[in-house]
């Protein structure tokens, strides 16, 4: 196993080092100062200032050059300052980054944890009432648009609120403004706010989550280890917990660290609806600002936390399947 | 059709009478077992020979109660005398594994691939005996130094992907044999292993028998197997059976030409130099419908018009036992040859 770990972990340095390749390359086209280059064109004097700024960006040097002066700053922890605001690169996507990994987090713990069990129940009862009504409501879930789910839940919300006489659910922002409390207080505000964009996306991945995993069940309980197991005499209940969940798990796993990955990013529009300031927000802005230091970080960090959740799914699968850990 | 070995005093371990099997289909009742009935007793090994899809695996798999849901059974199987058909899913539980235990055809599948194969055999002890997981793990040692695994101590926390196709199918009978069964079923032991391995798992098999004095049905469609060490011997076609008597003598004289038929499809050494195999001519019928009269006439080199309106029973040819209008006439002919 530790033989295993080791060498995933040094597939995941060279993946590391193509990640920031291509986060430089994807942007490196496009020009950072676009606009005050417009401006300062119809000035007199212009010319020389969009020079100045050139040299003062290093956009005068070759590509290789500034991707190297790039990698360097990295390894220091400086990824720029924004085009844009001026602001610390480092800095926004500090404060972005734990605002979705919250989000993206619970959303799916919870939703691999129903997912799994889900499943598990609709397999074992194939065709049963329980098995119908998961699966038609997996269906449902599944073909709806996150920002029309969004949407919806955040007016149940409202009128819940209304119904019960006090704000349970909030529907703007990660956490109130201004919100003076000790820890436990800002946590209580904060699980508040994160309700219903995690149940929007909570609902939306259980429904891929338990389909999987029934159909991976499914497929386990058919296999001739179970029929062995049967005659064997260990209890049904038994085949289930130690004999089949364990072999269904696999592709939910794998699914699951897939899905990770793509939810760091992809959380955009879930963001924009309850308007969290969190990765979604960030590389949207950055993009239509044309803010090339902030879209670097953003892509470099989004794949560095693809890389790291892939890590970890690598190492739960050779955890549970011993083949893989050989192979 | 219960005539098989009434002579003897003793009861049978187990006991199968009219056992009838369907599998219902969108195109209709696939008849899967046609009225079959056989007894195996205490310490003997029972071959139930046939072709693919004769029904001999469903038969055992019946015994086993490990049919799926939708398996349309009638007729009676018992263990010792108790109905296990009538058995509630904890008596099930409670007799296999312990009282009948089953060796599977394909070590690689039958394995659980997540788990080690000693805590595979060291579950079944635990189930049905009340020891602690180290009690378990050393028997688990045990067995598998009895079934011949070098190196026990170690490949017990081996994975079945890190063991030889004879060594799984090594494991699995140790599996088997973890609780002293009265009755070992192995189905198509050796037909997924290599040539080479294939007689060391037989002899196996038969020492794990001796060494728990259980009873042995042995599932297979090479004859081979059967003269290695089958004492008796049933031959199934197409749902039912064709003949049935110790198994030299069946092998000697068989009174059923399918028997005959499949006796001349394989070498043997003994045979006179420039003796041709004579394969059997078509294929099994479908069982969706079988046909009226006997299953084997459409390929029966006997076959008469009476051969294809009545299904012949089982009935007394000499030592063994022939469903075959023609019995005398097959079992005469082996004797002048």
């Amino acid at each position: 196993m530790l033989g295993f770990a080791t060498r995933k972990l040094l597939i995941s340095i060279v993946v590391l080092f193509f990640a920031t390749l291509v986060a430089f390359l994807l942007v490196a086209t496009v020009d950072p100062i676009a606009e005050q280059r417009v401006f300062l064109l119809s000035q007199p004097g212009g010319a020389e200032q969009i020079d100045r700024l050139e040299a003062s960006l290093g956009l005068d040097k070759p590509l290789i050059e500034r991707y190297g002066s790039w990698l360097g700053d990295l390894l220091t922890g400086n990824m720029g300052t924004s085009t844009d605001n001026g602001r610390d690169v480092t800095t926004l996507l500090g404060e972005a980054i734990p605002v979705t990994l919250r989000l993206v987090i619970a959303a799916t713990v919870v939703s691999v944890i129903l997912g799994v069990a889900v499943g598990v129940v609709s397999a074992v009862r194939q065709y049963g009432a329980f098995d119908n009504i998961s699966t038609f409501f997996a269906f449902l879930f599944f073909a709806m648009p996150v920002f029309w789910l969004g949407a919806v839940l955040k007016d149940l919300g409202i009128r819940f609120n209304d119904w019960w006489g006090s704000r349970i659910f909030f529907t703007i922002g990660e956490q109130s403004p201004r919100l003076e409390a000790d820890f436990w207080g800002t946590w209580a505000d904060r699980a508040g706010h994160i309700m219903l964009p995690a149940l929007t996306l909570v609902l939306i991945q259980l429904a891929a989550t338990s389909r999987f995993q029934r159909s991976a069940m499914l497929d386990v309980l058919e296999s001739d280890y179970i029929r062995t197991a049967r005659a064997k005499g260990v209890p049904r209940r038994r085949i289930i917990t130690h004999h089949a969940l364990r072999n269904a798990l696999l592709p939910v796993v794998s699914y699951t660290g897939l899905t990770f990955g793509t939810l760091i990013g992809g959380t955009v529009v879930t963001e924009v609806v309850f308007n969290w300031k969190g990765m979604g927000r960030l590389f949207l802005e950055s993009l239509l600002d044309g803010d090339v230091a902030v879209t670097q970080g953003w892509l470099l960090a989004v794949g560095i936390s693809v890389i790291v959740v892939n890590l970890l799914t690598d190492l739960t699968y050779g955890f549970l399947d011993p083949r893989v850990r050989d192979g | 059709m219960t005539g098989l070995d009434s002579s003897r005093a003793e009861t049978p371990v187990l006991s199968v009478r009219d056992l009838e099997v369907a599998f219902p289909t969108p195109d209709g009742d696939v008849q899967a077992v046609r009225g079959v009935s056989w007894d195996v007793y205490e310490g003997e090994v029972l071959a139930i020979a046939g072709e693919s899809g004769s029904g001999k695996s469903v038969s055992v798999m019946a015994a086993m109660g490990l049919l799926p849901a939708t398996a349309q059974v009638s007729g009676s199987i018992a263990y010792r005398g108790r109905d296990v058909l009538a058995m509630s899913d904890k008596d099930l539980e409670r007799l296999r594994g312990s009282s009948i235990s089953m060796v599977f055809q394909d070590p690689m599948t039958s394995l659980n691939p997540v788990m080690a194969v000693g805590a595979q055999i060291a579950e079944g002890v635990r189930i049905h005996q009340r020891v602690n997981s180290r009690t378990a793990r050393s028997k688990a040692v045990e067995l598998l130094d009895l079934v011949g695994l070098p190196n026990a101590g170690q490949r017990v926390d081996s994975y079945p992907h890190e063991l030889s196709g004879g060594m799984r199918q090594r494991a699995m009978i140790a599996m088997a044999i973890a609780n002293d069964p009265d009755l070992l079923i192995a189905d198509e032991p050796t037909t997924a292993l290599d040539v080479t391995i294939q007689a060391q798992v037989i002899d196996v098999l038969e020492r794990a028998r001796e060494a728990t004095g259980s009873a042995l049905v042995i599932i297979t469609h090479d004859l081979g197997v059967v003269a290695r060490i089958a004492h008796r011997i049933l031959v199934m076609y197409a749902g039912r059976a064709a003949e049935t008597g110790m198994a030299d003598g069946v092998f000697e004289r068989p009174s059923h030409p399918y028997t005959a038929g499949l006796l001349g499809s394989i070498p043997r050494l003994d045979a006179p130099k420039g003796t041709r195999l004579m394969p059997i001519d078509g294929a099994p019928p479908s069982m969706l419908a079988p046909p009226p009269g006997c299953a084997f006439a459409p390929r029966c080199p006997r076959a008469t018009p009476l051969c294809s309106q009545e299904i012949p029973e089982l009935r007394p040819i000499g030592n063994q036992q022939s469903a075959c209008h023609h019995g005398e006439d097959q079992y005469n002919e082996a004797e002048d040859v």
